[in-house]
């Protein structure tokens, strides 16, 4: 793994949380519905480690729930929803988000104006 | 793919897992799997870099749902000699702490020894001497009270290297039980750390 990679991953990882909240939000979701939710906005999360631990993380602190639901022809799947615990954490986690985002971009604008002849 | 599943289901059942957990983690994964199977992808689209370790996904997930001891992290896994060996750490601490105690108790033990023999010959030799006058006398007066006034620096030249010796087995002790205490409070600290998952 380069840096480069070991960066992006340490990334994605710090906002997993965050944005596997984002796509519950969205609506009811199962496991690989929301890897497909997150890939179509580009993030190929799954290549770091799969989303179930994490799903088991956000529901065993109460920021999920869960039911039982028959699928087409399947067995029931186990659909994900957001708990008032885990809106008011994603509520948050946006503002958090948006805080350090700001801040990087002004750090990373300043360093493009010393690179830049 | 069912031999990951089963893989995960060995895990589980290694760590403890209640059967039915074990069963709804195990029905969810393969529906996922036969999901993506069935729309044309793989189960590493399901599953990413864990497909490659089951066990280490297994423990991971069942940890983070708080039915068995947690890895170290979701993301970065601990190695797994250390679910496999629960033991190791307190016999490694019991080890040290007993080594270190017993090598500074026979440290002590040499050093009384020594003093208690030293003592001893002392005693000994004053008992010996012929008469109170001659502690105060001359060291030349006889060949008693020369012995006598000889004696300690006889004793020292002889027993210094027992002493050093005795000072490093006591030193060596209280090195292998500071180590005890610094591997005790780093065992302990990351123990409070899984702890809060």
């Amino acid at each position: 793994m380069t840096i480069d990679d070991g960066r992006r991953s340490q990334l994605l990882r710090g906002v997993l949380d965050l944005c596997l909240l984002a796509v519950i939000g969205e609506g009811p979701a199962y496991g690989y519905e929301m890897t497909k939710r997150l890939r179509a906005r580009g993030m190929s999360t799954v290549g770091e480690g799969s989303i179930y631990p994490l799903l088991g993380r956000l529901e065993r602190d109460g920021f999920v729930e869960t039911r039982r639901e028959a699928s087409n022809g399947g067995p029931p799947r186990k659909y994900y929803s957001l708990s008032p615990d885990g809106k008011r954490s994603l509520e948050t986690g946006v503002g958090e988000w948006e805080t350090a985002r700001d801040a990087i971009d002004r750090a990373l604008d300043l360093l493009k104006v010393e690179v830049t002849p | 793919m069912i031999g990951f599943v089963e893989e995960c289901r060995r895990e589980w059942r290694r760590l403890g897992v209640p059967d039915p957990i074990a069963n709804e983690m195990a029905i969810d994964l393969t529906a996922d799997i036969e999901e993506a199977e069935a729309e044309g992808g793989s189960a590493e689209d399901v599953l990413g870099n864990s497909l490659f370790d089951p066990r280490r996904f297994a423990a991971a997930w069942a940890g983070a749902r708080g039915v068995t001891a947690p890895p170290a992290s979701v993301d970065s896994f601990a190695p797994l000699e250390r679910d496999r060996r629960p033991w190791h750490r307190p016999a490694m601490l019991v080890a040290l702490t007993s080594f270190g105690f017993l090598t500074a108790l026979a440290a002590v033990a040499l050093l009384i020894g020594r003093h208690g023999v030293a003592v001893a010959a002392s005693i000994g030799r004053n008992v010996a001497l012929p008469g109170p006058a001659r502690f105060f006398g001359p060291a030349s007066a006889t060949p008693p009270f020369r012995y006598f006034v000889s004696g300690p620096s006889f004793s020292v030249q002889n027993g210094a290297p027992y002493l050093v010796l005795a000072f490093v087995v006591l030193l060596g002790g209280i090195v292998v039980l500071g180590l005890a205490v610094l591997y005790r409070t780093a065992w302990f600290r990351r123990e409070s750390k899984h702890r809060l998952w």
